[in-house]
């Protein structure tokens, strides 16, 4: 947490409903019981799916740029709010996806932003309301899991955006959520390239989002889910299981951000190539050369030519 | 009519060139008169009489706004039109594409047409003032307007191409064509034009006031200097001035410079625009809306772009180029016109193509306008009411005759008569149509497409008619094609009636307009059709289906593609409304191309499902399988329309939806999109929250996502004037439905009547172009082929080219042989001369140092000279050897032993090995780097000889090969050569290909035949061309070859002819000339050539060398006639001078000088001289204008 500093005020807080509100702030004690002060979301997504939105919605205000149609550069933003000695920082990030390809360059610009931060929590932002998942997520959680290692999605949740929606027809909604929910996971899992192992010791957990101002409330006005719950309470206490989820926290260095050095790679092993190169490549070549000098019968005319000049001189 | 026939003979005076064409004239007239006839009974007797009333309300309230709009639209419909009638002169009298050196035919045809177009409205005036009484307030704005935008042209005209037209005012004028696409002109030009707009902003007041004759003159005044200003190259006339004094006949004269003008402006435009595309969008439109005119820009450039790919002449002289291009950039609007009725190119950008500013700006308001939630409807009136203007000023052109034409128009202006309230009810914008509803700016998009094919009706239109006008009228057949459109009307209206809309319903309304419109530009006389046709038919229609009975002869086929997962099953069943196809929500569906057929509402729809597509780039080689299937299982049976699905709830951003259209693009190339229906499904679903948090508007969201969709389209088929319509889908079951169970969206529209309606909509239109043949292209594929001429200049000058005859291996040197036995004689007293020189010692650059001036001298002089021997005696020596080389082949011939063996060990030997190539020159460069190593290539033995082409334009550090030459040389039977080669190159752009074969049989003495085959790219098609040509050495100093060829060229076929005589006068001086023509389809090009080289006497060695070449070519009658002279002097031992010089008869020409030494680098601060200069014209000319 290097360039922070004092982080504003966390004022959103207040425009929550009285019972989010004091959902939110039993929470937020549990962070002072285990005395930490600090917390580091990273949000990232595809593009259009919401994540600027989600982030707004967590934190009570406009803090990211949010626009329908366009998006919104490719810089990363940090949102940081401290309430009563903890800081909450969220780490909005551009789309990834431009033109049919995943934007390394914006992976690039989000690893740099990120250099020297602690990651406890990855949020993986998609919506629930698409039917198919297609090679681009694929790519996309492939190119998270190339920026920050594999080790990233065990402190990860997959949020799932436009949660308010009814499920086309012969569907009910939670078996939707699951099999949407399933398929984004099987996307992540082979994208990640993780072993079934990997995904043993701590499932992925699904976090519904409806950021839309028409979200249904319910009688203490809290934003509700169509399942019933109160859906920004559960998110952050899904984000504080999973920083204490026992697994380490990504810690984003030198070495991380700009990957292993090429030129190191392998350097041992150059003598060993040398030697080889030389004793089983290039010794029976020179033996085969010689052995073809030696048997070589000269054509008529070297002959003659050589009998010329010798002739000659 | 006696207007007319005094304006052709008047003309007469003009020049010979304007004479011949007069006959065009003539004819054009006629169709003029009938337009006039027909607009007049249309703004009277239209079948939208529910805003017959409306307007005169509206009319008394005078704003300024709806007059302004209609007058607006108006003139630019105006220009459109002229446009296309001089495009479809264009096209009946010369081919488009490569024409190499007739463009100065194509534009004085251009011009033609609309000065018969002017000529035309003076004989109808008379007629018209009989029927209207006195020239109304609405006559005379229209007059304005007019002229108006004809001064805008030349504005234009005059600044940016000014050559162009100057040419034809005052050919003798003999300006160079200066290479008009330069950035410099374009912004003086932009300022101009700016001013000229708001000039007549300027105007609209002082008219509205009534009061005008002042600010008449100060704004024609205003004009005049600006012209004056502008033309500072020296156009001796000011056109406008030149139509005051010249009376009418320099009216029509002047009418046709200034089209052609605008014409020829085009082109330029096109060219500036594609460099300064920012800041001509920005000078343009100020006041105005930016972005339209960006996209004119890029149209434009992406038009030129494909002139240039299209004209396959070498562009190396600029004047040249720019006719070229301009050319086909005349020609490309027609084609993109006649397109189809159903392809939707917004309007704007077909205007735009005439290339004025200021009708850009205007149309850029006129969308802005319709955008803003004008009526649909409102749109199709301003048309009647251009020909309402293009007759209103007929009314002033008599009085021009008589006096100055500043103060005619002036009293006009002032002659606000009561019959006002006559003409301008068709111009002002009509009352919105009962029934419209809620759903009318949804509706919008969709319904601008058909209106703006009624241009492209109109365009081809008078293409047709022109042609019917040289024929006798066909009556009978216009009554049976009535018949038939009304069948059609009857048909629409029946399929409407069944999806439960009213002949109100924006759509339908579009539709039966636009038919109406086409039956009365169809038939000459369509006034008796005129408006109660619509209530026949509408009565008809519903006889009809009350009865129920009749089956409706109707079926409609739409073609669903998608990415997937959005719904494209679904929006089958819910057409169908039963489950036609399965869908799962988390699967891919539809996993192959199937169809389906069902009623809907009693209509036999076929329905194609397609597999859903993927967004990624990585999967579109898969969808590219799958699309491939698709055009298979499309290809017996092609579908009416294409429904491409996106969910309206996802923004697709970042371009994301570009790899699928453009795959989609590639595979059934961009004419899909023509036909194209953008579906936005989960239509119910709620609009994202807006910026302030608060949820944004339904109909905006869905306005906005429709935006973003037709762009994607628009870019993918890289075609910037295509509007597809829109429809919303919802096939959601908990959608909300209506009493009917009709599913509802929630800005209220029924959403399935109004796909359904849309794609019958398509297909009707399609039907009754088909019946009126509107257009060639049918659609679906507008971009198909069409006949056309073929370029028989660019044929002439291939078929004139001399080619080397193929000739045996051994015979290679045959050529120098022939010239050397001139020498012959001569060379023996040299001979030794070299031995006999005295022994020489070289010196070493020290030993140089020292010695004096003089000296140095003598002794480079004589170092010179005894290389100059030494190199003659190699000369001689290497001569000898290949002679005796001869002999010895032979003489081995006679002798077939062993012996031979051994040559051939000895030829074949040494290259058996591949060794490397010479270094490739490259063309200079500032680069320190020299990449000569990057095209380093090795010889193979092989007997084909394939080597890398190299562009030599390209950037440095670039690799510069574009393509593949491969040769070879086969001899058949040891008699008959024949050599192939062959070469493709490929850029980004396209692909070229080059094959020839060439074969030669010599037989009796000194008379060889050769017989070749060419194939090559020309433009977009291959050209296959059979050559042959038989020479004759009968005297040694004068060969005469002939030759015939025969080329196809697309569908056309066209031969030529050609005679060639080489003459070799002396050692110094040899000629060849050679005469040929082509004939194809009646059409005939005459070309001859003449190539003289005088040179020095021992040329390889002195480097003296004077060529002249002379090059004419006659097609249409238009000469054209070039000359170049190129001459290389040695100037000292180390100095060469190298001046070349070409000019062709329009006066654009090429000097340039070279001058190359070795030692004196300081010549080549002579650059500095024109460089300086250069920079000095670019302050002077600034303090000029400066003000």
């Amino acid at each position: 947490m290097a360039a922070l500093q004092t982080p504003r005020e966390w004022i959103g807080i207040q425009q929550f409903p009285p019972a989010t509100q004091s959902k939110l702030l039993e929470i937020l004690g549990k962070y002072k019981e285990e005395d930490v002060s600090s917390l580091t979301v990273l949000v990232m997504g595809k593009g259009g799916v919401g994540k600027s939105s989600t982030v707004n919605s967590v934190i009570g205000e406009k803090a990211a740029a949010v626009s329908t149609f366009q998006s919104e550069g490719l810089r990363p933003t940090l949102v940081s709010r401290s309430r009563s000695g903890f800081t909450l920082n969220i780490i909005d990030t551009p789309g990834l996806i431009e033109g049919g390809y995943v934007n390394d360059q914006a992976i690039n610009i989000i690893k740099r932003f990120l250099l020297n931060m602690t990651i406890d929590v990855l949020l993986y932002v998609d919506r629930l309301d698409v039917y198919r998942v297609d090679d681009l997520d694929r790519q996309v959680v492939s190119a998270i899991t190339d920026a920050f290692g594999k080790e990233i999605w065990k402190k990860s949740a997959l949020v799932l955006t436009h949660a308010q929606f009814s499920p086309p027809d012969g569907l009910n909604y939670n078996s939707f959520v699951s099999r949407r929910s399933d398929a984004l996971l099987k996307v992540i899992r082979t994208g990640a390239q993780l072993k079934k192992q990997d995904m043993q010791g701590s499932s992925t957990p699904i976090i519904l989002v409806e950021n839309s101002g028409r979200c249904h409330k319910n009688d203490s006005d809290e934003k509700i889910l169509p399942d019933g719950t109160s859906w920004i309470p559960n998110l952050l206490n899904t984000i504080t299981e999973i920083s204490f989820n026992g697994n380490k926290a990504i810690h984003v260095d030198k070495k991380l951000v700009e990957g292993p050095n090429p030129n190191q790679r392998g350097k041992r092993l150059i003598p060993l190539i040398f030697a080889f190169q030389y004793l089983l490549v290039m010794k029976p070549l020179v033996r085969a050369i010689k052995s073809d000098v030696t048997r070589e019968s000269k054509p008529a005319w070297e002959l003659r030519d050589s009998g010329l000049a010798s002739r000659r001189s | 009519m006696g207007d007319g026939t005094e304006v052709v003979v008047r003309s007469d005076r003009i020049s010979d060139e304007q004479v011949a064409k007069n006959e065009l004239l003539g004819s054009v007239e006629v169709k003029d008169d009938d337009k006039e006839d027909e607009v007049f009974e249309e703004a009277i007797g239209s079948g939208n009489d529910e805003q017959e009333e409306d307007p005169k309300r509206e009319l008394l309230e005078t704003d300024d706004l709806p007059l302004e709009e209609t007058r607006q639209s108006s003139k630019d419909e105006n220009e459109v039109e002229d446009f296309e009638e001089a495009v479809g002169d264009l096209d009946e009298t010369s081919s488009n594409e490569g024409g190499v050196k007739d463009l100065n035919v194509d534009y004085s045809v251009v011009g033609e047409s609309h000065g018969a177009g002017e000529a035309g409205f003076d004989a109808v005036t008379p007629k018209m003032n009989g029927d209207t009484g006195e020239g109304g307030a609405g006559d005379s704005c229209g007059k304005v307007e007019s002229r108006l935008d004809v001064v805008v042209n030349t504005e234009k005209g005059d600044t940016n191409g000014s050559n162009l037209a100057a040419e034809d005012v005052s050919i003798e004028n003999g300006k160079t064509h200066s290479f008009l696409g330069n950035g410099i002109v374009s912004p003086k030009n932009i300022e101009v034009v700016a001013e000229v707009i708001s000039k007549d902003d300027g105007i609209e007041e002082p008219w509205n006031d009534g009061v005008e004759v002042e600010n008449w003159e100060e704004r024609v005044d205003g004009v005049q200097t600006e012209q004056d200003v502008e033309d500072g190259e020296g156009t001796t006339k000011n056109l406008f001035e030149e139509r005051t004094e010249e009376e009418v006949v320099n009216g029509a004269g002047t009418g046709k410079n200034l089209f052609e003008n605008g014409s020829g402006s085009v082109c330029i435009d096109n060219e500036s625009e594609a460099k300064t595309n920012g800041e001509t969008g920005a000078a343009y439109t100020s006041d105005i809306e930016t972005n339209a005119s960006g996209d004119k820009s890029v149209n434009d450039s992406t038009e030129v772009a494909s002139a240039e790919t299209s004209s396959p002449l070498d562009k190396s002289s600029s004047g040249e180029k720019g006719e070229t291009e301009g050319d086909s950039t005349c020609l490309k609007p027609e084609q993109q016109l006649a397109s189809s009725l159903n392809s939707n190119p917004e309007s704007t950008e077909i205007r735009s193509n005439s290339g004025s500013p200021g009708v850009t700006s205007r149309e850029n308001e006129t969308v802005r306008n319709s955008n803003g939630g004008h009526d649909v409807q409102q749109r199709p009136q301003p048309n009647k009411d251009l020909e309402k203007q293009q007759s209103s000023k007929v009314n002033v052109d008599p009085e021009i005759k008589e006096n100055s034409h500043v103060e005619t128009e002036a009293e006009v202006v002032s002659s606000v008569s009561p019959t006002e309230s006559r003409s301008n009810p068709a111009a002002l914008p009509p009352a919105r149509p009962a029934g419209l509803g809620r759903a009318s700016p949804l509706l919008e998009p969709a319904s601008r497409a058909p209106q703006q094919s009624r241009v492209n009706g109109n365009g081809s239109h008078n293409q047709s008619q022109q042609a019917e006008d040289s024929t006798t009228a066909e009556t009978d057949e216009h009554d049976e094609t009535r018949e038939k459109l009304q069948l059609i009307r009857v048909k629409f209206l029946r399929l409407a009636h069944r999806l439960g809309q009213t002949p109100h319903n924006v759509v339908v309304a579009q539709v039966l307009y636009r038919l109406g419109l086409a039956e009365q530009l169809r038939g000459r006389n369509g006034s008796r059709v005129g408006a109660f046709s619509f209530d026949r038919a509408s009565a008809m229609a519903e006889q009809l289906e009350a009865a129920g009975q009749d089956p409706l002869d109707f079926s409609c086929t739409i073609m669903v593609l998608g990415k997937s997962g959005v719904g494209k099953s679904a929006t089958i069943n819910s057409i169908f409304d039963e489950v036609k196809f399965c869908t799962d929500a988390f699967q891919m569906g539809t996993k192959r191309v199937q169809d389906v057929e069902g009623l809907v509402q009693g209509i036999k729809v076929r329905v194609i499902d397609t597999p859903g597509l993927l967004p990624s780039w990585s999967d579109q080689a898969k969808n590219e399988k799958i699309l491939n299937s698709v055009k298979a299982f499309i290809k017996k049976n092609p579908p009416d329309i294409v429904l491409y699905l996106d969910r309206l709830d996802m923004q697709s951003r970042d371009s994301g939806d570009m790899p699928l259209l453009r795959t989609i693009s590639d595979v059934f190339g961009p004419s899909i999109w023509f036909n194209a229906i953008v579906g936005l499904t989960h239509a119910a679903s709620v609009p994202p929250d807006g910026p302030n948090g608060t949820a944004s508007s339904y109909d905006m969201f869905v306005t906005q996502r429709s935006h973003v969709i037709q762009q994607a389209i628009r870019q993918a088929a890289g075609d910037m004037r295509l509007m597809n319509p829109v429809s919303l889908v919802e096939n959601h079951s908990a959608c909300r439905t209506n009493r009917a169970g009709q599913r509802v969206l929630p800005n209220g529209q029924v959403w399935k009547p109004h796909l359904l309606l849309l794609s019958f909509a398509s297909k009707i239109l399609a039907e009754a172009n088909a019946l009126l043949k509107l257009q060639d292209n049918i659609p679906g594929r507008p971009f198909a082929a069409r006949s056309k001429a073929p370029p028989l200049p660019f044929l002439l000058s291939s078929l004139l080219q001399s080619r080397p005859q193929p000739k045996l291996p051994e015979q290679q040197y045959g050529d120098e042989e022939d010239e050397d036995d001139l020498d012959e004689s001569s060379d023996s007293d040299e001979e030794s001369e070299y031995d006999q020189l005295p022994p020489f010692k070289s010196l070493t650059k020290a030993q140089m140092a020292t010695l004096s001036k003089s000296q140095k001298k003598q002794y480079l002089d004589e170092m010179e000279y005894r290389e100059k021997l030494l190199m003659k005696k190699q000369m001689k020596e290497e001569r000898k050897r290949r002679k005796m080389f001869k002999k010895f082949a032979a003489e081995i011939k006679d002798l077939p032993d062993g012996f031979s063996e051994n040559v051939e060990d000895e030829s074949g030997g040494p290259a058996s090995v591949p060794v490397p190539m010479p270094d490739l020159s490259l063309p200079a460069s500032f680069d320190s780097d020299n990449p000569t190593h990057r095209y380093r290539y090795l010889d193979s033995s092989n007997q084909w000889l394939v080597r890398p082409v190299l562009e030599t334009h390209g950037w440095d550090h670039d690799i510069g090969y574009e393509g593949v030459n491969a040769e070879r040389l086969f001899v058949v039977k040891d008699k008959i050569p024949i050599s192939v080669s062959g070469q493709v190159t490929k850029d980004k752009k396209d692909a070229n290909v080059q094959l020839e074969m060439a074969s030669s049989v010599k037989h009796g003495e000194g008379k060889s035949t050769s017989l070749g085959f060419d194939m090559q790219t020309v433009g977009k098609e291959l050209a296959y061309t059979l050559r042959s040509e038989t020479r004759f050495n009968n005297f040694r100093r004068n060969k005469a070859a002939a030759g015939l060829s025969v080329t196809l060229l697309g569908d056309s076929v066209s031969a030529g002819l050609k005679v060639e005589d080489k003459l070799i006068a002396s050692k110094w001086f040899r000629m060849v000339m050679s005469g040929g023509a082509m004939a194809s389809r009646g059409d005939l090009a005459y070309g001859g050539t003449l190539e003289a080289q005088l040179r020095d006497k021992d040329y390889p060695l002195g480097r003296f060398l004077t060529t002249l070449g002379l090059s004419v070519m006659d097609w249409h009658g238009d000469l054209a006639i070039g000359g170049n002279i190129q001459s290389q002097v040695p100037i000292g031992r180390s100095s060469n001078l190298i001046a070349r010089a070409n000019l062709n008869n329009r006066g654009a020409g090429q000097v340039s000088v070279r001058v190359n030494s070795s030692e004196q680098l300081q010549l080549a601060m002579v650059a500095i001289v024109p460089l300086f200069k250069k920079l000095l014209s670019y302050c002077y000319p600034q303090t000029q204008y400066g003000q």
